[in-house]
């Protein structure tokens, strides 16, 4: 392990995992048990239980008092009664009346008050305990069994022989021999190749996401009439080689892995530091990172051992995988929360990497697979043991949140230095002044408790007040170090200090424990012992497990995500449901070859990729044909090749390709990133300040910073006052050219909805001016950019394995209207004027830009007509470009451009 | 110019969907021959010439809104049939109108309208999560992709207004378009997403909201020059579905063109609300409070309505409260009180609530039973979905659940049947109204669904 000094922020944070919570019951005294039911017990029935109990079937701000679990549990802001802590004591806070004013309209007599004051100091013992009930399962042993042997999914993929086949001149591997004994079977016969500029076409979308240039299909063209297999050799190498392959393949995996830049829900936050984590995919992609160490990464990455703070700081990264899932912030209960954050986990982690639900046992045995709410509560353990971090940095000076979120955290500190350019520096001078400022303000916030001046609402709103302009203090404090240099941070996770294991609870509720499990792992997929010792949690070897050689869908769930992204279709149409509600593969033998292949190869994604684009099922034409469509109208055994509706990334970035405009440099982080951490509300990121509704602090406006280093608005272009960018950075990641322009003209971040020409409103996270890849442009949960969203683009809250594939009518308003749609046409036309001065001339090329192929005899017609009915500027320069720019907006708009065949 | 019917005829007649329909060719022809969202004659006499549905993802407790439960008080705390302790509505429930059914204070506005309400307190559907019960309440199956009901809806019965989308969809979750999707039947029968889930409504000034529908407007070309334009754009389309015979994708596309050129026109009129009076706009309760956006999307059903949009989708989300039910529910139910009892009254006073059925519903109702003290979990088995106006009674009650609200005993409303209910008060037999689709003829109802006959008035 690495030694290097470091330091995580281990702040404490207000979580109480359920398993130290809910301690055996220590033996009451008889005393403790006399002053319980005498002092304390009748004035929680007849003061609280009204508002706080299950009786009354009313259980305001979260909160229970007539159990002791649940009084341990607490509500909204913490536990109502922490045994022999006075100040942590919610409950004590309320009927004194500090921040909380309990019960509503009066006050306790002064000897009731001193009687729970007596109570919690002695410890608060609580003679009321919650019968534990064991819950049985219904699926036994014998169920795991027989789902074990029985179903396809958990039996190990094997090595088939591929079959005979009749006619054995098609097939040029493999995968060709599976599809096409399928298809013999059936009594059909696959389509005849595609041509050739149609299968560059395809290729170059399917693996870098961009569409092939004229030059590159003649030369293809000419290479494939010698050899179409040496043709697409030789450019699937090229295309796998390009940091393109990444940011297309790395989307992908953002899309299952619900990739998003906040927390979504009610109270959608940002999460600042989220773009590491797609930075990371994309580079994983691009390196071919094993498949199997690219999921311990992302699974366990803060546990694998590491040789150097780099490498340290990918793991790091990667664990961002388990945090960013969306969050209910507006979730009152604290054990609650963590209890649905882990829950996400789960999810997560087994239906993106295994295609099982396991989360459906969360309640309940599973109802339709071999999975018992033991399983569930198995895994519970392991992710309970670890600390989540995805909120704001938080100092030393403790750990505040705005109002409005009921739930936050901390964030990780990372081992190396990769700060952006808007980051803030602090002088010495500054740093003092914040935390003087801190300490008067927590001064004058307990003078005011104590004095009593406040009461009721308006000690509320005091308190509101007191914790934004508190959390605002402490997140610029903690973000950078003691010389005031910017710290850079990711989210991520890391253990806790002792692993637990979880109790079941019925029904998922919090409140109702029964036996403790052990941690694990599903059983249906497990053969032996899961290796986790006592003082692990089992994280590590989770991740290990499921990027194990012998775990039976790990792999197949993946190779089955390949094969949709080339073929169209999934293997298991189920992309993310391997359990028997899901589909059955429709190539089984197939669906196992590539498996086995992909484990073989060293889990190298490439590898299959290029298995099955260099397949003569790859290069089938999409040929219709009636007969066989009646009998397999979903084209399941893949007669013929799947036209595809190129996704919204391509779509934008073609036009950007074609058009000439396209910025192939990585953008450095993202406008969510600039923003900083703040609520998102109406398509803008508020300022913090705004988000919060609280107070500035000691009028020490962003702007006036006496280093002058103010924050860059999004104005693009125009950021010469701010400081050189510091730090090291992973080689490759940036260009080592100073400051990055982040591209994109509009007024983002700090400003509303502006309106543009035409009275159109514009959203600043719609990004309409940027260049860059659509891969980077911002992904606000609920929010995101009108490009991608038309266009049918993953829901960033969701698990999207396989996303929807619609023809809209917002989609053609889109084409004919949106202004980065009239701005590409534009510098397309700009761009073709400069090289052919004939009309016809410009036409051919307008047409080899944009779909790869010279217009045909009747598209011809059309255009001259067009050309003539243009009632175009009267200037004879201006004529010419709308003429052939609204001629090129047509080209994209018509349904060519977004198919693949 | 082309005008819209000469061009569908043209575009029309090259359609491999009907080549490949599977259809004679003379009804090929036929069919061919008009514009596929013309008005058509339904099966038989209609009751409602439209539907205005109001969804309310999450699943709205039935226990706690249009169910009253008595025993569910008497039983408060006793352990419930699958466990957990039974819960008694936070609400307190009371006759309401002259028919005196019982509403609890969730819905006081709408309770105060329950005399044009048939309450079907027997619903069941079969799927106990989200995003499949959501599926099943739309298009009948979760197993499948299959068209939505108002697909059907509109293959059915065309609508009235060519230059607006026959069947709309506001304020539709992103992520949900299989949901009000065409899937095999043309494209053009699809549902048009009007609006985002979580964008805009609160920010925008009271009336007018004109850009709600992006880019709906071209600041560079004039009408004519887009329509030169189009016709480009149709061409190689047209172009495109011959080379390929067979492309329903490529045919959607051209239909989309046609109407999203129609609704630059259209859209912004409809949309713009500045033209409304101010106690019409207090009616659905666009104050800039709680009720406003929900309001606001009341408000445009009723215009698109008036409009001859033949079937209108609205989304209210948030109704999924295993927890802080006692919070949440309510904060969702004032959402939406006001402005759904708002639209039913603007409705009448139109004259419009007589042929438009107003239809109120979720994916499934709430546990009887407590999650957590203070929450419900899912009960697909038994829940309430109503509906208004379009030929169904008013203060009426139809279908029960148990003692508690479990399960429907009495005159189950199956989501089949509830969707064969529907098209009948539109006019149409759920087992007539088929599409032949590789090789067979698909159903809304697939081979079930019986008429809740009882509910016709």
């Amino acid at each position: 392990m690495n030694s290097a000094p470091f330091k995580l922020l281990t702040i404490y944070l207000a979580f109480l995992c359920l398993s130290s919570n809910l301690k055996a019951q220590e033996k009451l005294t008889p005393e403790q048990l006399s002053f319980f039911e005498t002092k304390i017990r009748p004035v929680l029935i007849r003061e609280c239980y009204g508002c706080h109990s299950n009786k009354s079937g009313n259980v305001r701000g979260g909160l229970r008092l007539d159990t002791k679990e649940l009084m341990l549990i607490g509500g909204a802001t913490g536990p109502a009664i922490v045994p022999g802590d006075l100040e942590e004591s919610w409950l004590y806070n309320a009927i004194t009346h500090q921040d909380y004013v309990m019960p509503p309209k009066r006050k306790l007599p002064q000897n009731v008050i001193d009687d729970f004051k007596t109570w919690i100091e002695m410890g608060a013992p609580d003679p009321r305990v919650n019968t534990v009930t064991k819950i049985n399962s219904r699926i036994t042993k014998d169920d795991i069994q027989q789902a074990k042997d029985s179903f396809w999914a958990y039996q190990k993929p094997e090595k088939k022989t591929p079959p005979a086949v009749e006619d054995a001149s098609w097939p040029r591997s493999d995968v060709d021999r599976f599809v096409l004994a399928k298809l013999e079977k059936a009594d059909l016969k696959p389509a005849a190749d595609a041509e050739a500029w149609k299968v560059l076409r395809r290729l170059t979308f399917d693996l870098v996401g961009l569409p092939p240039t004229p030059e590159q299909i003649n030369s293809f063209t000419a290479a494939w009439k010698r050899s179409p297999e040496r043709a697409i050799t030789s450019v699937v190498d090229r295309l796998l080689e390009t940091d393109q392959y990444g940011e297309r393949w790395g989307r992908h995996w953002l899309d299952v892995a619900r990739y998003g830049e906040s927390t979504g829900r009610e109270v959608n936050m940002t999460y600042p530091q989220a773009w590491r984590y797609r930075d990371y995919v994309v580079d994983s992609f691009n390196d071919d990172k094993p498949f199997d160490r690219f999921i311990q990464e992302q699974v366990a990455g803060d546990l694998l051992p590491v040789k150097t703070d780099e490498q340290w700081t990918e793991n790091l990264i990667a664990t961002t995988f388990l945090a960013i899932g969306s969050k209910n912030l507006n979730e009152q209960n604290r054990v609650q929360f963590a209890a649905d954050v882990v829950d996400e986990q789960i999810d997560a982690t087994t239906r993106v990497f295994m295609g099982m639900s396991v989360a459906c046992a969360r309640c309940h045995d599973h109802k339709f697979d071999a999975i018992p709410q033991a399983d569930y509560y198995a895994m519970a353990g392991i992710f309970q043991s670890m600390q989540t971090y995805f909120g704001n940095p938080q100092s030393e000076l403790g750990s505040y949140s705005g109002a409005q979120e009921k739930q936050s955290s901390t964030l990780l500190i990372l081992p190396t230095d990769d700060a952006n350019s808007f980051d803030v520096t602090l002088t010495k001078t500054e740093i003092q002044e914040i935390r003087d400022e801190m300490i008067s303000k927590r001064r004058e916030m307990a003078q005011s408790r104590r004095s009593g001046g406040n009461s009721g609402g308006n000690a509320q709103r005091e308190r509101a007040i007191f914790q934004n302009s508190m959390a605002k203090l402490s997140a610029k404090l903690a973000s950078v170090d003691e010389n005031g240099k910017p710290l850079s941070f990711s989210m991520g996770v890391q253990e806790r200090d002792e692993p637990s294991n979880a109790k079941i609870l019925v029904r998922g509720e919090i409140d109702q424990p029964a036996q403790t499990v052990a941690r694990g792992f599903p059983q249906v997929i497990t053969n032996g012992p899961t290796g986790i010792r006592s003082k692990s949690s089992g994280r590590l070897e989770l991740a290990r497990w499921i990027g194990s050689d012998e775990n039976p869908l790990t792999a197949r769930v993946m190779v089955n995500r390949i094969w949709q992204h080339l073929i169209g279709k999934g293997i298991v149409t189920s992309t993310e449901n391997f359990g028997t509600t899901g589909q059955m593969p429709s190539h089984p033998e197939l669906l196992d070859h590539l498996a086995v292949q992909f484990v073989k190869s060293g889990w190298s994604v490439k590898s299959v990729i290029r298995e099955i684009v260099t397949s003569r099922v790859y290069r089938m034409s999409t040929t219709f044909n009636e007969s066989y469509h009646e009998d397999d109208p979903d084209n399941a055994l893949a007669w013929r090749a799947n036209p595809r509706r190129l996704d919204a990334e391509a779509i934008r970035d073609a036009m950007l390709s074609i058009s000439g405009e396209l910025d192939l440099e990585r953008p450095r982080a993202s406008v969510v990133a600039q923003a900083g951490y703040t609520r998102v509300q109406n398509g803008q990121l508020g300022s913090p300040d705004r988000g919060m509704g609280g107070a500035r602090p000691g009028g020490g406006q962003q702007g006036d910073r006496s280093t002058g280093n103010s924050r860059p608005q999004f104005s693009g272009g125009n950021q010469q006052g701010n400081r050189p960018q510091q730090g090291r950075r992973r080689p490759g990641q940036l260009q080592q050219n100073g400051q990055r322009r982040f591209p994109g003209r509009r007024p983002g971040g700090q400003t509303g909805s502006q309106r543009g020409p035409g009275g159109r409103v514009q959203n600043p996270l719609d990004m309409e001016n940027a260049k860059f890849r659509s891969v980077y442009l911002p992904i606000v949960r609920d929010e995101e950019p009108r490009s991608l969203d038309v266009f049918d683009f993953a829901d960033s809250s969701s698990i999207i394995g396989t996303r929807e594939s619609s023809n809209t009518a917002n989609q053609s308003l889109y084409m004919m209207n949106n202004p980065f749609v009239i701005q590409q046409s534009e510098a397309l036309a700009q761009r073709i004027r400069q090289s052919s001065t004939s009309s016809t001339a410009q036409v051919q090329q307008a047409f080899l830009l944009i779909y790869g192929r010279p217009p045909t005899t009747g598209e011809r017609a059309a255009t001259s007509a067009f050309i003539r009915n243009f009632v175009a500027p009267t200037s004879l320069r201006e004529r010419g470009q709308a003429t052939l720019s609204a001629l090129c907006q047509s080209l994209f708009a018509s349904a060519e451009f977004r198919y693949s065949d | 110019m082309f005008s819209r019917r000469q061009m569908l005829q043209t575009a029309s007649a090259g359609f491999g969907y009907l080549a490949f329909a599977g259809l004679s060719s003379a009804q090929a022809a036929d069919e061919a021959a008009r514009d596929p969202l013309a008005a058509k004659k339904p099966h038989f006499e209609p009751r409602a010439k439209r539907v205005i549905f109001l969804c309310m993802g999450g699943g709205p407790s039935h226990v706690d809104s249009f169910d009253y439960k008595p025993a569910l008080k008497r039983d408060h705390g006793k352990p419930g049939r699958y466990g957990g302790s039974l819960l008694k509505s936070p609400w307190e429930f009371r006759k309401r109108g002259q028919s005196g059914l019982w509403i609890s204070d969730l819905f006081p506005e709408v309770g105060k309208l329950v005399d044009d309400l048939t309450l079907i307190r027997s619903m069941q559907c079969d799927q106990p999560v989200h995003a499949g019960a959501m599926t099943q309440i739309h298009t009948g199956t979760a197993q499948f992709i299959r068209p939505s009901l108002g697909a059907w809806t509109l293959y059915g019965l065309g609508t009235e207004n060519d230059s607006l989308p026959g069947f709309v969809s506001l304020a539709a979750p992103s992520g949900s378009s299989r949901n009000y999707g065409s899937a095999f039947l043309p494209a053009i029968f699809g549902g048009t997403k009007i609006g985002r889930a979580s964008r805009g409504g609160q920010q925008r000034s009271r009336g007018g909201s004109s850009e709600s529908v992006p880019d709906i407007r071209n600041g560079a070309l004039s009408t004519q020059q887009q329509r030169t334009q189009l016709d480009l754009i149709q061409a190689l389309n047209r172009e495109k579905v011959r080379r390929d015979e067979y492309q329903p994708g490529v045919e959607g596309i051209i239909e989309s063109y046609e109407l999203a050129f129609r609704m630059q026109d259209a859209m912004p009129a409809l949309m713009d609300t500045s033209e409304e009076t101010e106690s019409t706009l207090d009616m659905y309760g666009i104050n800039g409070g709680p009720t406003d956006g929900f309001g606001k999307q009341c408000l445009l059903a009723r215009r698109f309505a008036e409009a001859g949009v033949r079937f209108i989708e609205v989304t209210h989300q948030g109704w999924d409260q295993h927890a802080n039910l006692s919070v949440d529910h309510k904060a969702r139910a004032e959402g939406c009180d006001l402005p759904i009892a708002g639209l039913l009254k603007d409705l009448k006073q139109r004259d419009m609530l007589k042929d438009t059925l107003v239809i109120w519903g979720g994916e499934f109702g709430r546990t009887p039973a407590a999650q957590g003290g203070d929450g419900r979990n899912h009960n697909n088995k038994g829940y309430t979905t109503w509906m208004a106006g379009g030929g169904v009674k008013g203060g009426f009650s139809y279908g029960a659940t148990d003692e508690h609200g479990y399960e429907a005993v009495e005159n189950k409303c199956h989501i089949h049947d509830w969707h064969a209910t529907i098209l009948h008060l539109l006019g149409l037999d759920h087992e007539q109204l088929t599409y032949r689709y590789a090789g067979r003829d698909f159903r809304l109802t697939d081979v079930h669904g019986n008429i809740a006959k009882d509910i016709l008035a």
